[in-house]
């Protein structure tokens, strides 16, 4: 029997309503970005890698979002040399693999001028190699393993180009430690996903805190796949910390912090990574304890930190959450920064600009050391980030101090 | 409290619970309709937003969720059982790559409508039992939902009411000839399993995050269950669903929490090579 494609669809509505319904997603989810780009012909292109897919989609959306309103506020501004600004998207779906081939078309098909990304420590590793063997200038806003800087450190020729923005490892555990210090913590429980800054995060801050009478008394890492939480959340609770450090980017902070309310009510904890620093979400968890959030940066910090919110806030409908968000957008005005007062998008011109300018975003003032790493920490001149507490009316920064 | 060993234990039947009440659905389909519904997963999630958005409404309680989230969920199967199942059924690795396809376009629109962003419904303080064990209010939930789901498809499979669906699971043709409406039966049973998975999905919104996501893990380990179980046995359903339950977190406890999950995998794995037709299939009953 030959079935016409109008029979075909006469018995099977589910057809045409699946196709219809293809076509609409997937034209209004991908098609803006590459139409962007395209029609804009003489656009300084920046290539954005961030996971868009995965288990940290939320965090990668944020990303690109806050990258989108970081170049909006610099055309609005009048570009850069008279042109306008666009970014173009890759997809890193939270894998190295993907992350290398995304950085490689985006240079060499898209003909970007510069990448930032991408997220995870892992796939920003792999990235660092294809912009070494490009030669051309990546950003890196989020991902902290020590590894990144330290390759430039110790291969400086090949990898000149890597500059990061965020903060590494060791910065970031000198940062926890001093708050936990300023709330006379002595017993930490870390807790966290079993992914790579985790790792090297748990270890390097109980390293850190040891000299100032500081235990950790817990350690786990959950399987992102199958977390464990009862378990883990009900062990955490028996060591009796005076906190729990809670790094997990993704949704399962969510579900452990729901766990470790009910089998511990009065137990503070502090998350790291950004997942807490959703506004929404933090509205559905009982606060029968502290909740803090570690951000870059937090409304009422600075001037340039209440306007970046206010206006990603205006933008997108629900304010940052200080990390995948602030991060991204600082990466992008540092990078427009530097082609300003470069005079030149080009490689060679940049680098020497980034190494020993000083240059204004939403979270302070970034210059790079030698290894090319931001000064973030808790001496005079670093950029200091900021811990946040959760009450019924919103945020209250608690430290540091202003 | 003495020793965190009962909470650990307790917390393990709450999570077997979960397992069980959306085993529920998936033995069902699988059972009657005899289709790989790839597709449970995103109906658990369509039943979590719909918590979500009636609890951002001023509907606090996933309990009352419930019924709305299985009408629809109801609907919609009903939908994808006559629209789609039904005509393809016949080809044996066309249906899972289309309910798989199915599934992923639901997350695809659940992010346009929702965003990627973790949402969460408020879960409701714990009651504290003796010796200060902590009851989770959802985990009470799951247990006597799922008790009460496979305890009522127990009963209808073995009543008069159950009588067509008996006789298609055994024999499609023998119910034809009898006058029955075999393709009819077919797809309301689908939308019955489908809105099964929507109400697990509403009462389960509370326990964790609710992402476009979060279906994938309790499609795997409903699916685990039911195959590694047997679809002849809803009773084994429910004791293995409990009894993995307990085990994970156990292993989790005793091991380390990234081995409760390989554990888990590998004792299904010895099950299923040491009884492939389930625990409690009957060797050559089909025959």
């Amino acid at each position: 029997m030959t079935k016409t494609s109008g029979s075909l669809f006469r018995h099977h509505p589910f057809l045409i309503g699946s196709v219809a319904l293809f076509l609409y997603l997937f034209s209004s989810a991908l098609l803006p970005a590459p139409c962007l780009a395209a029609s804009l012909p003489d656009a300084l292109k920046i290539g954005v890698l961030a996971p868009l897919s995965g288990p940290y989609a939320a965090g990668g959306t944020s990303f690109v979002q806050a990258a989108t309103l970081a170049v909006e506020q610099v055309n609005s501004d009048g570009g850069v040399f008279g042109q306008p600004v666009t970014i173009v998207v890759g997809d890193t779906q939270g894998r190295v693999d993907v992350a290398k081939s995304e950085a490689l078309r985006l240079v060499s098909r898209e003909k970007v001028s510069a990448l930032v990304g991408a997220y995870l420590s892992e796939e920003t590793m792999g990235v660092m190699e294809v912009a070494a063997a490009q030669r051309i200038v990546l950003v890196v806003p989020v991902a902290s393993t020590a590894e990144i800087t330290d390759k430039v450190r110790r291969e400086y020729t090949r990898y000149r180009y890597v500059f990061r923005v965020g903060y590494s490892i060791p910065q970031w555990a000198e940062m926890i430690a001093e708050f936990l210090s300023d709330r006379k913590i002595h017993r930490y429980a870390f807790v966290g996903a079993g992914i790579r800054w985790n790792l090297e995060l748990g270890e390097t801050l109980e390293r850190i805190v040891a000299p100032r009478g500081i235990t950790q008394v817990y350690t786990a890492y959950y399987s992102p796949g199958n977390p464990a939480f009862d378990t883990v959340a009900v062990a955490a609770a028996t060591c009796s910390p005076d906190i729990v450090i809670l790094a997990d980017p993704g949704r399962n902070s969510v579900s452990f912090l729901k766990r470790l309310r009910e089998a511990a009510p009065a137990l503070p904890v502090l998350s790291i990574g950004g997942a807490l620093g959703d506004a929404r979400l933090a509205a559905s968890i009982p606060l029968s304890a502290p909740i803090y959030v570690q951000a870059a940066a937090w409304r009422g910090v600075s001037l340039a930190a209440t306007a970046y919110v206010e206006r990603y806030e205006h933008r997108y409908g629900a304010p940052p959450v200080g990390y995948s968000d602030t991060l991204p957008y600082d990466a992008v005005t540092v990078l427009v920064a530097a082609w300003r007062k470069a005079g030149s998008a080009a490689t060679e011109a940049v680098v020497p600009v980034l190494e020993h300018g000083t240059f204004a975003g939403a979270a302070g003032a970034y210059r790079f050391d030698a290894a090319h790493q931001a000064l973030w920490g808790t001496g005079p001149g670093a950029l200091h980030g900021t811990f946040v507490r959760w009450e019924r009316g919103g945020a209250r920064i608690v430290f540091p101090s202003r | 409290m003495a020793s965190p060993l009962p909470q650990v234990l307790l917390d393990g039947l709450f999570a077997g619970g979960t397992y069980a009440l959306m085993a529920a659905g998936m033995a069902l389909i699988l059972g009657v309709v005899k289709v790989i519904n790839l597709s449970h997963g995103a109906f658990f999630t369509l039943g979590a937003y719909v918590a979500y958005a009636l609890a951002g409404r001023g509907v606090g309680t996933p309990l009352a969720a419930a019924p709305l989230a299985a009408v629809i969920g109801f609907a919609f199967g009903v939908f994808l059982g006559k629209s789609f199942v039904n005509p393809v059924r016949s080809h044996p690795f066309a249906l899972p790559v289309g309910t798989l396809a199915c599934a992923l376009l639901f997350e695809q629109a659940a992010q346009m409508v929702w965003g990627p962003h973790p949402l969460s419904v408020a879960a409701g303080a714990p009651w504290i039992g003796p010796g200060g064990l902590v009851i989770r209010r959802w985990g009470v939930i799951a247990f006597l939902s799922s008790a009460a789901l496979l305890g009522g498809l127990k009963w209808v499979l073995s009543s008069r009411p159950g009588l067509p669906l008996r006789l298609i699971a055994e024999d499609e043709e023998i119910a034809g000839s009898l006058g029955m409406d075999v393709e009819a039966i077919r797809y309301l049973t689908f939308g019955g399993a489908c809105a099964m998975a929507a109400a697990a999905g509403a009462l389960l919104s509370p326990s964790g995050a609710v992402t476009p996501t979060m279906g994938r893990a309790p499609l795997l380990l409903s699916l685990v269950v039911v195959i590694v179980a047997g679809m002849d046995s809803v009773a084994a359903i429910f004791l293995l669903s409990i009894g993995l339950g307990i085990f994970g977190n156990a292993c989790a406890w005793f091991l380390s929490p990234q081995w409760s999950y390989v554990a888990l995998l590998a004792t299904v794995c010895l099950l299923l090579s040491a009884r492939p037709a389930g625990i409690v299939a009957l060797a050559g009953r089909r025959d």
